[in-house]
């Protein structure tokens, strides 16, 4: 074959071949050697250091990645680097052309369109892309071309507007002017106030930790656990030790202070401590010169495990006898949280009905664009830093001070721009292990999780079972309302405690009820770990409640938004938990709700009953669902002149 | 993740038959786009490779021609293409009605219709779209250093999930089936979003109606309810011959639950292939020439 052909690869001993890459990247020429397996990804940003753009999944789903290769926009994590040879690659880094920020970039800043900011990098991208194929783009047409990129904050809505505006700034359309901040008002509230940090947002010059690089920097990687619940037996890490590169090797023993931590019980270690309780735990933490040298380590390590009989479902793992997940924790229950109010049995008895169902909500991942990642390194003076986007640092710095068995004052958090949190990274899952190795090695270590091990080991909303029974008049005031909750908190208590308090106090809803009674449980099992996720469990509690209103609103042939009338809080309410309210705007907040979404009063499954159809969908003034195909020619007509065929509107079925 | 020892680049086929020759094992790669996501963690982990050989530099693998009614699509071009090319657009538009449901734009300019058909995905949305135009796929081999092409039908090139004809050492050059401008078109998915939607039904609809408006020619393909994707001929014998009526739309598409094989969310998709039927039948026609109204049907969710 041509010797042309086997340029490619060369092969060094004892590590990867290599590559030489010959590209302009934002207007430079670079020439590079790398790893073979790199993706464009990689190169943007390991070698080039150029972090602008992100990487959310890489399995090409999410969009932060996404950049031009010679003037086409694709997402890098699913290129791989030899397709940028001979080509030229623009990055978000340089978009603006050294200008500060481009038109699209302001129109973001103007509209707010950044949040936590990791997508924002590829939204720009693509929005750019989309006005450079067609600077009149439609509404459809912009949503179509940012399709293939995700935003777990924003709602897309201010995404939208400021693809907009800086399309009919461009035209002429609006003058440039509307660029301009807003005149300071006197209150805030009401404001478009603009956020500080956008303009780094937009720009992707924020640096998030998995975008912080030192000198000397050494990259981690975790040995987890493929059982549910297993004892460690012997942890095998001579072959790892060996190869060369790999720098530490931790293990629970490494742990010099009280190895138990967690949000309200203690009940967690840093690396598995005898005992595995469930899938992705982690058990070996390895620090080495690069990832792919870690990776490897890992892939050495043979952990023996001795497999021991596993609860996945709460009910179960409180019937006596059941495995014991913790031992201080009888019957497995984490939390149990009750409240009693009236007499519920005799409220019961006299209603005139009752209705009874049970719920069940899943278990939900918060799927933060930004996978969990972190930087740690020990300063001159000895004192050890951690820089991870927690969402807790101050709790998260007093637990490290004593897993590290330190003093307070030598143990320092930073916390680094949250890539979406949504609760989820309120635990503190890796930091440990991280200043562990900066201690050992006396070298900078990152830690970044992939999509996969984020969703594997990082906590999740608790699932729900929720048994409920609520007596009511015929006139439909609600008299008693009994909740017996279990969920599911997995393997660590992380914030199971908590949500159990906030699911019970607020699960009956707002709602002015005289008799209550709520038992909500949050039990060990050998699940992924729950933990807290926007609402706190009121969401689990609050929507079994939203749902059994709207089946007695049924069983009652009444309106459901009567029926919410008719018994949510006034003036003057006593709570579940008995505190009394002087003023309350629940009802005011209904009436508002109610006219915006254009409610058509009566009751729901009209048509099944062979009612009139409802007349609140479509109605004048709401939004109109999307039409796929926005920059695609519609269809050439064929014998007839109906062109409606297409384009096709979504999520129809 | 995906290693490798070489990573080659071949600009003929000539040159990547050589690296064949030379590394039987290497992996055949164009888009990348089903490649890099298998070789992760919970596919097929890590994944090394003795060689890579990338196809989207050899010419004679793309572009997209006209040799008579016959149209030919190069196996490398990617599946943006078949949305925009003005030839796709007048001769096969249910191409570019396909790729209109096909993932992103960017995964659209990456991702390539002969990706599409050796991966033999269940859920590859090309398939449904090319069988419907009765497909032909073009193999390539070398034999001493004569190049071999044959031609199968798509229909027998794709054996079942990640299984089709290709033999080590073939690689796929071009697709090719008749031009067909005047008939009307439809393609329908539904996906769990729309970036990633990998299809969980997906159908596409040809039809031509002659003079007085009868079904001349109908073909129906669906994909995504079992291991290959199939044409539903007796619902296509049934109509053919037929002045449609929406009646006789409504009554081919009770008939189709059965063809629903796949072993998750079976009612889901029985109930979705059925409305996908009649409504694409609908489309399609109206796309030829015959508005018909539509039957309502009765609300199923209470
Ligand atoms: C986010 C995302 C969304 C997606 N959405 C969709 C979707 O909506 N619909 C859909 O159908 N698919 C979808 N896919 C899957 C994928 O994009 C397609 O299957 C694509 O067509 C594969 O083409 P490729 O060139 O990238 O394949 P590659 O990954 O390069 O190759 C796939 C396989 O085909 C072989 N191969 C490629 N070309 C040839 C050739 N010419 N001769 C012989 N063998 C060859 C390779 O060896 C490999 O085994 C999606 C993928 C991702 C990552
Ligand atoms: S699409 Fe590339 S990182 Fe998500
Ligand atoms: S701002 Fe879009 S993911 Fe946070």
């Amino acid at each position: 074959m041509s010797d042309t052909l086997l340029d490619g690869g060369t092969l060094a001993e004892g590590c990867h071949p290599t590559t030489e890459i010959n590209a302009t990247v934002n207007g430079r020429k670079v020439q590079r050697r790398v790893p073979n397996h790199y993706r464009v990804i990689d190169f943007v940003r390991e070698e080039l250091k150029l972090t602008g753009n992100k990487e959310g999944c890489g399995a090409g789903e999410c969009g932060t990645c996404s950049m031009f290769v010679d003037g086409k926009l694709i997402k890098s994590c699913l290129a791989p680097v030899q397709k940028i040879n001979g080509c030229s690659v623009e990055t978000i880094d340089d978009l603006d052309r050294d200008a500060g920020m481009s038109l699209l970039q302001q129109a973001f800043h103007k509209c707010g369109a950044s949040q936590c900011g990791y997508c924002i990098p590829g939204m720009v991208m693509a929005a750019t892309s989309t006005l450079r194929r067609n600077p009149g783009a439609s509404r459809d047409e912009i949503k179509e071309g940012l399709g293939g990129n995700i935003c777990r904050c924003t709602g897309y809505q201010k995404i939208l507007d400021a693809v907009e505006l800086a399309r009919d700034i461009q035209s002429g359309a609006v003058p440039a002017s509307a660029l301009e901040e807003d005149a300071e008002a006197h209150s805030f509230i009401g404001q478009r106030t603009r956020r500080l940090d956008a303009p780094a947002k937009v720009t992707g010059a924020i640096k998030y930790a998995a975008d912080m690089f030192m000198p000397n920097m050494l990259h981690m990687q975790v040995v987890r656990s493929p059982h549910p619940h297993a004892r460690i037996v012997r942890i095998d890490a001579e072959t790892a030790r060996a190869i060369p590169g790999v720098e530490c090797i931790l293990t629970c023993d490494d742990v010099p202070g009280v190895d138990n931590f967690g949000v309200f019980i203690e009940d967690q270690p840093t690396l598995a401590r005898g005992v595995v309780r469930y899938v992705g735990e982690a058990v070996v933490a390895v620090a080495a010169e690069t990832l792919d040298i870690a990776r490897a380590a890992v892939a050495a390590i043979h952990v023996e495990y001795e497999k021991l009989p596993s609860l996945f479902d709460p009910h179960t793992a409180m019937h006596d006898g059941a495995v014991q997940l913790h031992g201080f924790a009888q019957n497995n229950i984490c939390k149990h949280t009750r409240i009693r109010k009236g007499d519920v049995d005799a409220a019961l008895a006299s209603a005139d009905v009752i209705v009874e169902q049970t719920y069940d909500t899943q278990s939900v991942e918060h799927a933060y664009l930004e996978p969990e990642a972190g930087l740690a390194y020990v300063e001159a003076d000895g004192c050890v830093t951690v820089q991870s986007p927690s969402q807790n640092i101050t709790h998260h710095r007093h637990m490290l001070a004593r897993i590290l068995g330190r003093p307070i004052n030598k143990v320092r958090m930073i916390m680094s721009t949250v890539g979406g949190g949504f609760g989820g990274k309120e635990d503190m899952i890796y930091q440990g292990m991280l200043a562990l190795a900066a201690i050992k090695t006396r070298r900078p270590v990152r830690y970044v999780f992939t999509r996969e091990e984020s969703i594997k080991v990082s906590a999740k909303r608790h699932p729900f079972n929720i048994r409920y029974t609520m007596g009511l008049k015929r006139d439909g005031r609600i008299v008693a309302t009994k909740m017996v909750m279990v969920a599911d908190g997995g393997a660590y208590a992380l914030s199971t405690p908590g949500v159990m308090n906030k699911s019970a106090i607020l699960g009956p809803g707002p709602y002015d009820i005289a008799n209550v009674w709520v038992d909500s449980i949050g039990v060990y099992t050998n699940n992924t770990p729950s933990g807290a996720f926007r609402a706190f469990g009121a969401f689990q509690s609050e929507f079994a409640t939203e749902c059994h209103l709207d089946l007695c609103a049924q069983r009652l042939g009444m309106d459901p938004v009567a029926l919410r009338r008719i018994n949510l809080m006034r003036d003057g309410a006593t709570t579940h938990t008995r505190q009394q309210l002087d003023r309350v705007l629940a009802v005011e907040c209904l009436e508002a709700a109610i006219k915006a979404a254009g409610w058509d009063a009566g009751v729901p499954y009209r048509q099944g009953q062979g009612k009139p159809q409802r007349n609140d969908f479509n109605y004048e003034g709401s939004r109109q669902s999307y039409l796929i195909g926005g920059q695609t020619q519609p269809l050439v007509p064929r014998a007839s002149s109906k062109s409606d065929v297409h384009p096709v509107k979504i999520s129809i079925n | 993740m995906l290693t490798f020892d070489h990573y080659l680049t071949p600009k003929s086929l000539d040159e990547a038959f050589d690296v064949l020759q030379r590394m039987p094992a290497a992996r055949l790669l164009a888009g990348a786009t089903d490649l890099l996501p298998w070789a992760r963690e919970g596919r097929a982990g890590d994944v090394h490779l003795p060689a890579v050989v990338d196809l989207s530099r050899i010419a004679a693998l793309g572009g997209i021609s006209q040799e008579g009614a016959r149209i030919r699509i190069g196996a490398t071009t990617p599946i943006s293409a078949l949305q925009r090319h003005p030839l796709l657009m007048q001769q096969a538009p249910v191409l570019g009605a396909c790729a209109l449901w096909f993932a992103d734009d960017q995964i659209r300019e990456q991702a390539t219709v002969g990706g599409n058909l050796v991966n033999a995905s269940p859920a590859g949305d090309t398939q449904p779209a090319l069988l419907a135009l009765n497909t032909h796929v073009t193999l390539v081999r070398r034999e001493g250093d004569r190049l071999i092409e044959r031609s199968v039908p798509l229909s027998e090139f794709i054996l079942g999930p990640s299984r089709t004809m290709l033999q080590p050492g073939e690689i796929l050059l071009r697709l090719e089936f008749d031009a067909l401008p005047n008939h009307g078109v439809a393609f329908e998915k539904v996906g769990h979003r729309r970036s990633l939607a990998i299809s969980t039904v997906c159908l596409a609809t040809l039809v031509h109606l002659d003079a007085s408006k009868r079904i001349d020619d109908l073909r129906i393909a669906i994909g995504a309810v079992g291991p290959v994707p199939e044409r539903l001929t007796d619902i296509e014998d049934l109509l053919t011959g037929v002045t449609p009526t929406s009646a006789a739309l409504r009554e081919a598409s009770v008939r189709v639950a059965d063809r629903v094989r796949s072993r998750s969310r079976q009612s889901y998709r029985r109930e979705v292939l059925s409305n996908f039927v009649e409504r694409s039948l609908a489309a399609a026609i109206a796309h030829a020439g015959l508005d018909l109204p539509r039957i309502p049907k009765e609300s199923q969710n209470v």
